[in-house]
């Protein structure tokens, strides 16, 4: 099959998928009674009153109809963007609105940590697969076990306390910020920047592309770039060392594999150098294991993103959704559930269309 | 022409080994593994420190183990004491909040975390196993709903589902356990199911079927047990994971009602309002006594999984 036709395959097969996510975030929200469905649109302050209210919203969301009806009321909803209100001390408002506030911060740690963690384990995985059971070997092995079996948010609460600023008292380590995606001490109080927007919740806003950082370099504030580049330190190690735990099981495993083939053998039998040999032939067919495993990896980076998110109260979209969790905003929790596996479905495509890029054995 | 060594018809019949020989021949390649070794040894004694746990409480110095409170010494300070050896083997470790002690906390917390995760992952990998093993074998529409409906369950980040079903059911301790069981069946449906498919297809299943076996009965008698063997390694490494992730939603509060309950999540979630002041050990030590039990498990598996698959079996 050509690749093309693969792809549109891949594409169409999204649609039933995508389609249950909606069902199942729907049987979530029939979970709950239609008098708490319509809570997030009732204004107690209106003149109109509240019973009124409440039937009004009851129809707007097809709630008086049948199951069936209600779903497709739903998913028009969904189409149209309007995803719910919520209201909890973190974020109030529209809940598409909150996804896109806080969904680029997430987005922002993810490719961190993706970038850092490939960058080192691709070399380092080469390294100890090109020489297993040596001391080098098991120390890799020992490193990636430990960190793949640590939960996530106890190695956070670790580097806090390695790493982070003020933990404790007279470290020299500690210089990172252990809370928040920025420093509000890193603005100037005499010219308080009008593209910085306090949102009285405890969370503050930017703009345009609501990431501190970037949008901070784009102003030219120096001062609070730095201390949102501090900031993102702590969670971006956090999540690239359980992910990197992840990817170096994998490569090895992968290295040690591809160095038993015949075709290993055959290259070095012709005399090709050994630096080479694991480059061009062990290297390049250990990868291909490796590519689809991430996305399972995928899955549990975002799982990880919700814990070190609450970890160090960094806004993203995990902290959104917990919150909407502790503070019983069903459109939030919905909202967020739907969002992370759209991203995780397109990750899954992503990385199966690359799949059959680089190994053109592949075609389902 | 000469046949080659393969085709020959075997000259010699090769004696079947019985059942009880084969599982010491596979238990002694297990124990030839340092490491697995090792990891046995550790999971056993923290599956033993749960079951007295659950048989005889008293050993811990309280009559159950139900809540922290029951460690309580008296309120005179609010702030964690750090670990000595004066005051006996119980403050090994120091205490927590409420001047609790961690070391007997830490080792009750064991029968809930071990225990709690076994239930789940006892009960999805039946379930699991059962509908895996049906789509796998009669296959058709029956397996491609399954693998639909699997599809969606893998398409959202465990925790997050685990958030979203147990805030549907209610998120008490019960709702967790269930939304977990929810969230785990579908790793063994397929697991179990690519594993039917590809026993359906051996000559030993089409002689049973030739010879009258019915489906249900060629399930049951040549399916399940070539399926048992992965399952059970998974089972072994799972359990390591679902602590993990127990403790995780007991660490982000999403278990609601009993915040005192001995748990290690809980544990360190409660000492981790100390770490601004310096006191780093609530929150440190439950967390390595958690590390041990999820390497040394993570260890047993692999080992398991080297000796039960018969094409890493050396």
């Amino acid at each position: 099959m050509e690749l093309r036709y693969y792809i549109i395959r891949r594409l169409l097969l999204l649609i039933p998928t995508i389609l249950g996510l909606t069902v199942l975030t729907f049987l979530l929200m029939r979970a709950f009674p239609n008098y708490q469905l319509v809570q997030g649109y009732i204004n107690p302050h209106s003149s109109i009153p509240v019973s009124v209210q409440m039937l009004n919203a009851e129809k707007a969301l097809g709630l008086n109809y049948p199951p069936p009806v209600q779903y497709i009321y739903y998913l028009k909803d969904l189409f149209l963007g309007n995803w719910g209100q919520m209201s909890t001390t973190f974020y109030s408002g529209p809940v598409l609105r909150g996804i896109e506030y806080f969904f680029p911060n997430t987005v922002q740690l993810a490719i961190f940590s993706i970038i850092l963690s490939i960058i080192i384990a691709i070399p380092l995985g080469t390294y100890i697969g090109a020489r297993p059971n040596t001391a080098a070997d098991q120390a890799g092995r020992v490193f990636s076990l430990a960190f793949y079996a640590m939960p996530t948010f106890w190695l956070a609460l670790i580097l806090q306390i390695i790493l982070g600023q003020d933990v404790i008292y007279g470290n020299p380590f500690g210089i990172f910020p252990i809370q928040g995606s920025f420093q509000p001490t890193s603005i100037n109080p005499l010219h308080p920047p009008s593209w910085l927007i306090n949102t009285q919740l405890g969370t503050v806003l930017s703009s345009p592309t609501h990431l501190i950082l970037i949008d901070a370099l784009i102003h030219g504030d120096f001062a609070v770039a730095s201390s949102a580049f501090m900031s993102l330190v702590l969670p971006v190690v956090t999540l690239t060392l359980t992910l990197l735990a992840g990817i170096l099981r994998f490569v090895r495993a992968g290295m040690v594999d591809a160095a038993s083939q015949e075709y290993v053998k055959t290259a070095r039998s012709k005399g090709v150098p050994e630096r080479l040999v694991i480059k061009r032939h062990i290297r390049k067919n250990a990868l291909i294991p490796t590519v689809t495993v991430l996305g399972l990896l995928f899955a549990s980076l975002l799982g990880g993103v919700v814990t070190i998110e609450y970890v160090f109260g960094y806004p993203g979209i995990g902290l959104f959704g917990l919150n909407a969790v502790l503070q019983n905003q069903i459109f939030g929790v919905m909202g967020t559930t739907l969002i992370f596996g759209l991203i995780l479905v397109m990750a899954n495509l992503i990385v199966d269309v690359v799949y059959a890029l680089i190994d053109p054995r592949i075609r389902y | 022409m000469v046949l080659r060594k393969s085709m020959r018809t075997p000259d010699v019949v090769v004696k079947k080994r019985p059942r009880l020989e084969d599982t010491i021949y596979t238990a002694k390649l297990f124990f030839k593994n340092r490491l697995a070794f090792v990891g046995f040894v550790i999971t056993m004694i923290y599956f033993a420190i749960a079951v007295i746990d659950e048989v005889y409480p008293q050993w811990l110095g309280v009559s159950n183990l139900n809540s922290m409170a029951n460690w309580v010494p008296a309120l005179s300070s609010n702030v964690p004491t750090a670990p000595t050896l004066s005051h006996g083997w119980m403050y090994i470790f120091g205490t927590t909040q409420f001047l609790v002690p961690i070391f007997p906390v830490m080792l009750a917390a064991l029968k809930f975390d071990i225990g709690y995760s076994l239930l789940i992952v006892t009960i999805g990998a039946l379930f699991g196993l059962a509908v895996g093993t049906i789509a796998g074998y009669f296959g058709k529409i029956f397996d491609e709903i399954l693998m639909r409906v699997t599809d969606i369950f893998f398409s959202v980040p465990f925790i997050v589902l685990a958030f979203a079903i147990s805030y549907a059911l209610g998120r008490s301790l019960n709702t967790v356990i269930i939304a977990l069981i929810i969230i785990w069946w579908p790793i063994y449906a397929r697991l179990t199911r690519g594993l039917a498919l590809s026993t359906r297809s051996m000559k030993y299943v089409e002689a049973a079927t030739a010879s009258g076996s019915s489906g249900m009965r060629n399930v049951v008698v040549h399916v399940i047990p070539n399926v048992l063997s992965p399952v059970f390694v998974q089972i072994s490494l799972d359990l390591g994971s679902i602590v993990q992730i127990f403790a995780t939603l007991y660490f982000l509060s999403v278990i609601q009602g009993s915040q005192l309950l001995p748990e290690l999540g809980n544990m360190i979630s409660r000492g981790q309002t100390y770490l601004p002041q310096g006191i780093w050990w609530p929150v440190v030590i439950p967390g390595i006594f958690l590390l041990i039990f999820t390497v040394s498990i993570n260890l047993m598996g692999d080992g398991l999984r080297d000796v039960l698959d018969p094409k890493l079996r050396r």
